[in-house]
């Protein structure tokens, strides 16, 4: 018996050795291992073999000799060339296919840059700030039982400056209240001009960097308004002309007077991309009142600039400590310390703060146009794989022809890096129309966008780059790896193995598109629960006219008011649908739960504020003019406060049913604790607020024609331009210097789930997309199908198998691939807008039957696509498929 | 004349093939070394510097017959050309005259007096 050596070891040789050497060296070894078998035993005959393995190990022997006629480099020129020439002839012929992916990708691009545009922008605002990471806004967390808490973005006005005074770390602060504000820029001007207008501390181009133009940042020394003024909104109201100095007037709505304001400094515009988006900066007049344990306190929102490097947590521990020992209870009120960063995005709780997005938003956003890049990414590999059925013939000859497997990739790397190349034009283009209207839909400007901003647009492109090789590396690697003796002699054992993979993918890209569906159908639904939720008052026909100081001329409007036609009955109300749940606020324990306290809001208004409104009376009696239902609330308060709130508790007031309930108030026109005031009526349950809070408990109070109130009108139905026109010409006659504001109260209600309308668009606009996209990958893929089996149906048919049966054939892969997805979607959709419906305190239900609908709906489209072209094929002349071979 | 052409291992390997022609191939000039330094010499180490030398146009070679032993490999020959043998012969020539001209009484300094046996 020849004795060998071990195994391992010869193939171990067999690696390290060069091919063309192989015969004679490892003869050699072979031969030597036997002699040294023979003289000195196996043992050491392995341990000399080993050595002869090892010494192996040198240039000479491992350099494998090249081969005689060497292929062409892979990346050489004239290689390249044959690339983009071979892959545009493929991409022509099969120019349907070309244009399937076109599409598909051209959508999904636009898609994806168009998010990453929103997302960027959104993650941009705040960044320009040189102190951008030691401004914090003071953030005021009332405590209301044990777990529950309320955030508000204003804070005591006197807590700042007491912070500066007591803390080193606190470098600056200033208030920046935000608002909008009409100005009278020459006598004449009617309308005035609306100005994002806000007040601010002097301090305050110690915390923001404000280039200065011209003038000053100090306090005009005349006891009026001093104004900054940006650069473009000078341009805008003083064109050409110099603003320092100037005065112009604001146009009244609280003070009976135009009060003048002095243009002090011209600075350079404020960063669009911030939350502070202003065209104008008013200093304070007055100092801030000092910080109080007793009594009232005015709320504003503060921002306090922190020396560099201070431990937040730290400092809001500290602050904290502090405050809680200065009010002394119990640290109903804590703070916190919002940088400045996060407000944009993080300032669900702020009311009033107009320039804010939601980061759940902007996270569902991204989500969705990532999964439509998903499915068009798809598409193109199960198309491409789909397809590699056309391409291993040529892949086996290239093949046979010395091409290499990298030379294989790289064409059809090339070819998908074309079709990305045409898709990411198309997109662009696409892009730079579309920005208009995105922005429009989003209501603001986009400031970093893809066509605006070199970085973003390299970024993007490599990016885009980095996609169009990972997606083509898959069906490149596929079809280059056939072998090339099977694929010419027409044997594809594995060839179409993949098919596993693609039909994953199918159930992943329709599990999709109906989730999109089913998510755009419930949020429609939610929309439309809370536009046309029953509110408890009849808010069709009413109109309103928002808070102003009437000039004690409030009842004498009312009754010419009441004189044009239409009108049927108004009321001055010191509560607007939309501005708020109502004038004022008291804390009462809780009687249902011990240790835990309610907010009841209070609404006030004449006493024909209830009739207005339409409210219904459950028990009781309504307000009227019979009793002193009213109190001389603006005359008494300013005479004596203490003598006020008496009065005030023992006034007569009406209460919704559930506050009744709630607040445990059986016993009407007696003086209640937890009402503050004696009931007298009951009236059925009403929306005080909007329909992202439960109803709180609420109380109406009436009040003698009071000065600061907006008023409600309630008029015929469609006599509302009419109504609005005789208001103009009443005003002018009343307050020609006031400025009105009337609005439909409807309409301003619909304007507050402006978010969910939106969100029920961009779903709306979404789900076409991806429900398009989807099927357009599975139109590829039954296109591929009935290629494939083209003889297969021939010879059917000539078997007398009927039109509808091959339909059924070729359809009922996919259908059972949609069933698929159905049955995956479902659940998940269900528990994640269940999810998502739980932030609302009244929310749609998700019925048994949308799941339903929309499976059928997917049905419809899957079924839809597939049998055009199942028809096609089934109609084909069988003799054209038979004859050749 | 070009010392560096023909390193000494290459050298003793040039001639073994000398020695052992016509059947000098790796396995019987890598046994006949062994034999002759008492010191293991690999057949891999043997096969380099045969290829180097048929490189330089020392060596020919041809393809042999196949044993059993060699799992039916063949082995490749190797015959010194005339211009290895020229090669050869100049490295011994240095050498014989530079060991003529070592003067007798330094010879027998180094202990090498052959004088005496």
């Amino acid at each position: 018996m020849q004795p060998l050596p071990p195994r391992w070891l010869d193939k171990l040789a067999t690696r390290i050795c060069a091919p063309h050497l192989r015969e004679e060296l490892l003869g050699d070894l072979h031969e030597r291992y036997a002699l040294r078998h023979r003289r000195a035993g196996a043992p050491k005959a392995n341990f000399f073999f080993l050595r002869e393995v090892a010494a192996l190990l040198r240039p000479s022997i491992m350099r494998r000799k090249p081969a005689p006629y060497g292929s062409p480099s892979v990346f050489s020129r004239d290689m390249l060339r044959n690339y983009f020439k071979i892959g545009s002839r493929v991409l022509l012929k099969n120019s349907s296919y070309s244009l399937i992916h076109l599409t598909g990708l051209s959508i999904g691009l636009w898609a994806c840059m168009m998010v990453a545009t929103v997302v960027i922008d959104s993650l941009s605002y705040d960044r320009q700030w040189s102190r951008k990471d030691d401004i914090y806004r003071i953030v005021t967390k009332s405590r209301m039982g044990t777990d529950i808490s309320e955030r508000s973005s204003s804070s005591p006005l006197g807590l700042a400056p007491e912070l500066q005074k007591s803390y080193p770390e606190v470098e600056s602060w200033s208030t920046l209240d935000a608002h909008e504000q009409h100005f009278k820029i020459r006598p004449g001007d009617g309308e005035g001009v609306n100005t994002n207008l806000l007040t601010a501390d002097t301090s305050i181009n110690k915390i923001l960097d404000l280039k200065l133009l011209a003038g000053n940042f100090k306090h005009s020394t005349q006891s009026q308004w001093s104004l900054l003024v940006t650069r473009s909104y000078a341009a805008k109201i003083f064109p050409g002309q110099d603003p320092i100095g100037k005065i112009i007037h604001d146009i009244p709505t609280f003070s009976s007077e135009p009060t003048p304001y002095q243009i002090t400094g011209l600075i350079e515009d404020l960063p669009y991309n911030s939350h502070l988006r202003a065209e104008a900066i008013r200093f304070r007049t007055t100092k801030p009142e000092a910080l109080s344990n007793t009594g009232f306190m005015t709320f504003a929102r503060n921002y306090i600039l922190l020396k560099p490097g201070t431990d937040i947590g730290a400092f809001t521990r500290k602050v904290n400590s502090w405050y809680t020992q200065f009010m002394n209870n119990n640290g109903r009120e804590q703070f916190e310390f919002q940088p400045l960063k996060d407000i944009y995005l993080h300032s669900d709780f702020a009311e009033g703060q107009n320039v804010k997005a939601s980061i759940r938003t902007i996270y569902i956003f991204a989500g969705v146009a990532l999964l439509l890049l998903f499915i068009a990414c798809v598409n193109f590999v199960n198309l491409s794989t789909a397809k590699a059925f056309a391409r291993v013939k040529e892949a086996g000859v290239r093949k046979v022809l010395s091409g290499s497997r990298t030379q294989l990739v790289v064409q059809l790397l090339t070819e998908t890096l074309l079709l990305f190349g045409f898709s990411i034009v198309v997109a662009i283009i696409a892009y730079f129309f579309t920005l208009n209207s995105v922005e429009n839909f989003l209501g603001n400007r986009l400031i970093l966008t893809f066509t605006s901003n070199i970085v973003m647009a390299g970024g993007a492109l490599m990016m885009f780059l980095l996609t169009a090789l990972l997606t083509g590396l898959y069906p490149a690697w596929v079809i280059s790896g056939f072998k090339p003796a099977n694929t010419l002699r027409g044997i594809f054992t594995a060839s179409l193995g993949q098919t596993g993979l693609r039909k994953t993918l199918v159930v992943a890209q329709f599990s999709i598109s109906i989730i999109v569906l089913l998510a755009t159908i419930v949020v429609w639904q939610q929309f439309d629960l809370m536009k046309n939720k029953e509110l408890g008052y009849d808010k069709r026909d009413l109109i309103g006219i928002e808070q102003i100081s009437w000039n004690g001329k409030g009842e004498a409007f009312k009754n010419e008011l009441q004189r044009i036609p239409g009108v049927i009955r108004s009321s001055l109300s010191i509560w607007m649908p939309t501005k708020g749940g109502g004038y004022m606020q008291r804390e009462v324990d809780d009687p249902a739960h011990a240790g835990r306290r309610l907010r009841v809001w209070y609404i006030g208004g004449d006493v024909d504020l209830p009739a207005t409104l339409g409210l219904k009376l459950v028990k009781g009696r309504m307000f009227s003019n019979r009793f002193a239902d009213a109190l001389n609330a603006d005359s008494l308060r300013e005479k004596d406060f203490v003598k006020f709130e008496k009065a005030q508790m023992n006034q007569n007031s009406l209460i919704t049913a559930s506050a009744a309930k709630m607040l445990g108030i059986k016993q009407l026109d007696v003086q209640t604790k937890n009402a503050n005031s004696v009931p007298v009526g009951v009236v059925g349950d009403f929306h005080n607020e909007s329909l992202y809070e439960p109803m709180k408990p609420t109380l109406i109070l009436a009040q003698k024609a009071p000065e600061y109130a907006g008023m409600l009108i309630r008029i015929q139905p469609g006599t509302e331009m009419q109504v609005a026109a005789g208001i103009r010409k009443l005003w002018k006659q009343f307050f020609p210097e006031k400025l009105l504001r009337i609005n439909n109260v409807e309409e301003q209600l619909t304007k507050q789930y402006e978010a969910e309308s939106k969100l029920h668009q961009l779903f709306l606009f979404f789900s076409g997309l991806t429900m398009f996209l989807s099927a357009l990958g599975i139109f590829g893929l039954v296109v591929q199908a009935a290629e494939q089996r083209a003889k297969e149906v021939g010879i059917r048919k000539v078997l007398g198998a009927s039109v509808a049966g091959i339909v059924g054939l070729i359809s009922k892969d996919f259908v059972k691939l949609v069933v698929i997805a159905i049955v995956v979607a479902s659940p998940l959709a269900w528990y994640a807008l269940q999810k998502w419906l739980e932030n609302y305190p009244y929310r749609t239900t998700i019925h048994w039957w949308l799941f339903a609908a929309t499976g059928i709906a997917a049905l419809v489209v899957t079924i839809g696509t597939v049998s055009f072209q199942a028809i096609r094929a089934a109609t084909a002349d069988p003799v054209r498929s038979l004859r050749n071979e | 004349m070009r010392r560096s052409d023909l390193g000494e291992f290459e050298e003793i390997v040039l001639l073994a093939v000398a020695a052992l022609a016509p059947g000098a191939y790796s396995v019987s000039i890598a046994e006949e070394l062994e034999n002759e330094t008492g010191q293991t010499v690999s057949t891999g180490a043997v096969h380099a510097a045969l290829q180097r030398l048929e490189q330089k146009g020392y060596l020919t070679s041809y393809l042999g017959e196949a044993t059993q032993e060699r799992g039916g490999r063949r082995k490749r020959l190797f015959t010194v050309t005339t211009y290895g043998g020229k090669i050869l012969h100049e490295a011994r020539s240095v050498r014989n005259s530079l060991w003529n001209r070592i003067a007798p009484a330094e010879l027998s300094k180094m202990g090498l007096d052959f004088s005496n046996s």
